[in-house]
């Protein structure tokens, strides 16, 4: 898992990985979180929409409203350079951690894989010696400094690079990526703007290539990276496919970088030590140059595992539910499932009162953004919720046993659209739970 | 080769073109959205773009123009001398006006958008009691953005002219002056907006509109794409669901129909889903459907192009007026409500979707 010859977890080594690694996942964070309020997304997330959408089983966790919204992002803005710093490290990871955690339970429309794997880091980071040295903790306190780390501390974070890399790549291997090579197929034509390759992206062997070139990136280059011998060429590969990404779907956001600055932990010890050596600023000598130790191993190797099956486990929950995922979508968060999909929808909302028969067709503009209505036009887990929504909201109209009936239609990668849940069964009377969902209909074979 | 990858040298290349990536991305658009590419080299989509400029967008506000033109020459009869025959003789000049209107009413972008032209011309139902109130004490703004949406525009001259005993409170010799007065302020608002859009478009928003190639929020074939489903969805909605009755189990709001007072209700309805067909189609050069051919998609475009013609029919076999339609055949209403949906469904869903079109500026990791 290390690239070490004897495998054993607590076998110390440098400790410099793990500080580049807790600078450059700072100062990222930092740089992030500021994009994120300047484009105004703060507001526009967490404080405009007059409802939201909650994860199964973390109801509890609610828009904090208009100030402590903006004042929770000034923490985990703070938290996060003072990360880079190590300053006050273990508080401040903390803080990171469940402040970033909290704001991305608020609302499942928001949800994407790479917020999930920041708050992944963030975890892991917080049991990890990554303030031991270059920090302003060491420079405060020399005694805490230390040379060497347990291998654990930086293979758990390769893993976690391994875990994202490979499950995507696995989750790209189905016929619609493969063999029609969509989404690609509907999206490259949009990017035909692109000097010189743009006339290139109306023809299909290229969204082939890249289909293909993606499938076998994300597969394979974990294991070139961990390669002593192929790691560099590896690296620069890393470099291409994500800077690549980054110009034809910006939509994506902050992922590239995410992964091109986590991708150097597989480097060795000496890169990092270079690396750190140009910052041109190095604490006081310390008082012991000591190897960091953590009390109760075998505790800390249950843990390991018990994290490690999870990550492994968890994606493939998918398998549980029956039908096309990408239709049903049950199990698909979590899993590393990135620009797998080229999935629209249109929903009508039919309220109906039970004692009556009156009929409400519902604006569902009255209630949702337009971010939000369009995610839950695709999602059968958000357009339950947002019926119960309904339901609630019309029966403080007055509505006595609300029933409420959705008409949606759904197309996904290419295919044309068609009805995505039976609109005879009322979304009301149904219950959020974690299997299948039988009024999901299935999802159509034919393609244009 | 071991040089080229030493770490230093490797990380002096990282650093810059990360940073500089970032920096790009991050600040990429600008705050209006609107995204400029000067490097834009599809031949296809500038050609549809330029055609949607000049031979559809620029000529339709023109024509908006003209007839506001007119319709300040027959209001100017009407108001120095209100009787009947006047009143008759502006409502063919007005329908015109409102038409020219629906005619672009999509392209609510770029200039449009920035004059509010459409919020301050097409706000219904106007706000009756506002509007009465400020006449009543010659005290009134029109220029506030939001609230005085709904007391100006086409709504507000359809109450003004063609409401209850619109001619008689004209003539009044006391109030008759600020209600004149009023009428002579919601037009000239009207041309002043219409003069400044038609303006901004060829000042330079033409150039952008055409240059702009991407298909993301802000790119000229993203607004067209959200605009077409926008437009199905105010159709179905606001023009005809609500009054209908949809939102409220089937009790008629006749009132809050687009042009009631004129009873021209279904034409304009007719005008608008004809408009959002031409917008689709781009006319006889380059459009939206010739795209989806581009693109492989032709029993898609045909099957759009199929409904448009199904929907247009099913809204033109409603009688008119649509108002009194709403209660003497609503079988006729509905079918064309129906047929308004499906239309809708194949824009927003199909449409959208196989353009790649996005409708907002969110990070998003594909669905």
């Amino acid at each position: 898992m290390t690239g070490t010859k004897r495998y054993d977890l607590f076998r110390p080594v440098p400790i410099a990985p793990l500080v580049v690694f807790r600078i450059s996942f700072g100062l990222l964070m930092f740089f992030s979180l500021l994009r994120f309020w300047w484009r105004g997304w703060v507001t526009a997330v967490y404080v405009q929409p007059k409802f939201h959408f909650s994860y199964f089983g973390w109801e509890w966790v609610q828009a904090p409203g208009n100030t402590a919204i903006h004042v929770l992002f000034g923490c985990i803005t703070l938290a996060a350079l003072f990360i880079a710093f190590g300053f006050l490290y273990r508080i401040a990871i903390v803080v990171f951690f469940l402040g970033f955690t909290y704001i991305e339970l608020i609302d499942v429309t928001t949800y994407l894989n790479h917020y999930y794997f920041i708050s992944l880091v963030a975890f892991i980071l917080i049991w990890l010696p990554a303030n031991r040295d270059w920090s302003m903790d060491v420079s405060i306190r020399p005694q805490l400094r230390c040379a060497e780390v347990p291998a654990w501390t930086i293979g758990i974070l390769r893993f976690q690079m391994a875990i994202v890399y490979i499950f995507a790549g696995l989750a790209k291997l189905n016929a619609d990526w493969l063999l029609q090579a969509e989404p690609m197929r509907t999206w490259l034509p949009a990017k035909s703007h692109l000097p010189i390759v743009g006339p290139l992206m109306y023809k299909a062997w290229v969204a082939y290539v890249f289909s293909w070139f993606g499938a076998i990136y994300d597969l394979f280059i974990v294991f070139f990276l961990l390669n002593d011998r192929t790691r560099k060429i590896a690296y620069l590969f890393v470099l291409a496919f994500h800077i690549a990404t980054a110009i034809f779907f910006p939509g994506i956001g902050m992922f590239p970088y995410v992964m091109i600055v986590s991708s150097l932990i597989f480097f060795p010890s000496a890169f990092h030590e270079k690396l750190l050596s140009r910052l041109g600023w190095k604490p006081a000598p310390s008082l012991g140059y000591n190897t960091y130790n953590y009390t109760r191993p075998k505790r800390w190797v249950v843990a390991l595992l018990v994290y490690a099956a999870f990550q492994v486990l968890f994606p493939l929950r998918f398998l549980m539910y029956p039908d096309k995922l990408f239709w049903n979508e049950e199990g698909y968060r979590f899993s590393w499932r990135v620009m797998l999909m080229e999935k629209a929808g249109t929903a009508y909302f039919t309220v109906k009162d039970g004692t009556t028969g009156a009929a409400f067709v519902v604006d569902n503009k009255a209630f949702l953004t337009p971010l939000q209505e369009k995610m839950m036009s695709t999602q059968p887990d958000m357009i339950l919720q947002y019926a119960h929504h309904l339901a609630a909201v019309y029966k403080q109209k007055g509505i006595q046993q609300p029933r409420v009936f959705g008409e949606v239609y759904v197309a996904l990668n290419g295919r044309r659209s068609a009805l995505f849940i039976d609109p005879a069964v009322d979304l009301a009377a149904q219950q959020r739970q974690w299997t299948h969902y039988n009024w999901i209909l299935p999802c159509p074979k034919t393609k244009e | 080769m071991a040089k080229l990858f030493f770490p230093s040298t490797l990380f002096r290349a990282v650093i810059p073109v990360t940073a500089a990536l970032l920096l790009l991305n991050a600040c990429g658009k600008s705050d209006d959205g609107t995204d400029n590419n000067g490097n834009s080299t599809d031949e296809f989509k500038k050609e549809m773009l330029v055609n949607y400029a000049d031979n559809i967008i620029q000529p339709g506000y023109v024509q908006l123009k003209t007839s506001l033109a007119d319709l300040k020459t027959k209001v100017a009869v009407l108001l120095s001398a209100p009787s009947a025959s006047t009143q008759a003789n502006v409502k063919p000049s007005f329908q015109a006006a409102y038409q020219a209107f629906e005619a672009v009413s999509l392209p609510y972008f770029g200039p449009a958008a920035a004059q509010m032209l459409n919020n301050t011309l097409n706000t219904f139902p106007p706000g009756i009691s506002k509007i009465e109130s400020g006449i009543a004490s010659g005290n009134y703004d029109l220029t506030l953005p939001i609230t005085s949406d709904s007391l100006q525009g086409f709504p507000a001259l359809d109450y003004l002219i063609f409401g209850e005993g619109a001619v008689d409170k004209l003539a009044d010799p006391v109030s008759g002056q600020n209600r004149k007065q009023y009428i002579n302020d919601v037009l000239e608002r009207m041309q002043l907006l219409t003069d400044n859009t038609i303006n901004q478009w060829a000042a330079g928003y033409r150039n952008t509109f055409i240059n702009s190639l991407k298909t993301d929020v802000g790119s000229s074939i993203g607004f067209l794409i959200n605009q077409l489903a926008f437009e199905m969805d105010a159709l179905k909605g606001p023009r005809i669901g609500w009054p209908f009755g949809k939102q409220s189990n089937g009790i008629v709001f006749a009132d809050k129909a687009e042009g009631y007072y004129s009873a021209i209700s279904k034409e304009l309805a007719v005008a608008n889903l004809n408009a959002v067909k031409q917008y689709y189609t781009g006319g006889s050069a380059k459009g939206i459907d010739d795209y989806l051919d581009l693109l492989g998609k032709t029993t898609l475009n045909d099957d759009v192009l199929a409904q448009f013609t199904v929907a247009i029919n099913a809204l033109q076999a409603i009688p008119a007026p649509l108002s009194a339609a709403f209660t003497g055949s609503p079988a006729t209403v509905e079918a064309a409500y129906k047929e308004i949906q499906k239309l809708l469904t194949l824009l927003k869903t199909d449409v959208a979707s196989a353009t790649g079109v996005q409708i907002n500026y969110m990070d998003n990791d594909g669905d």
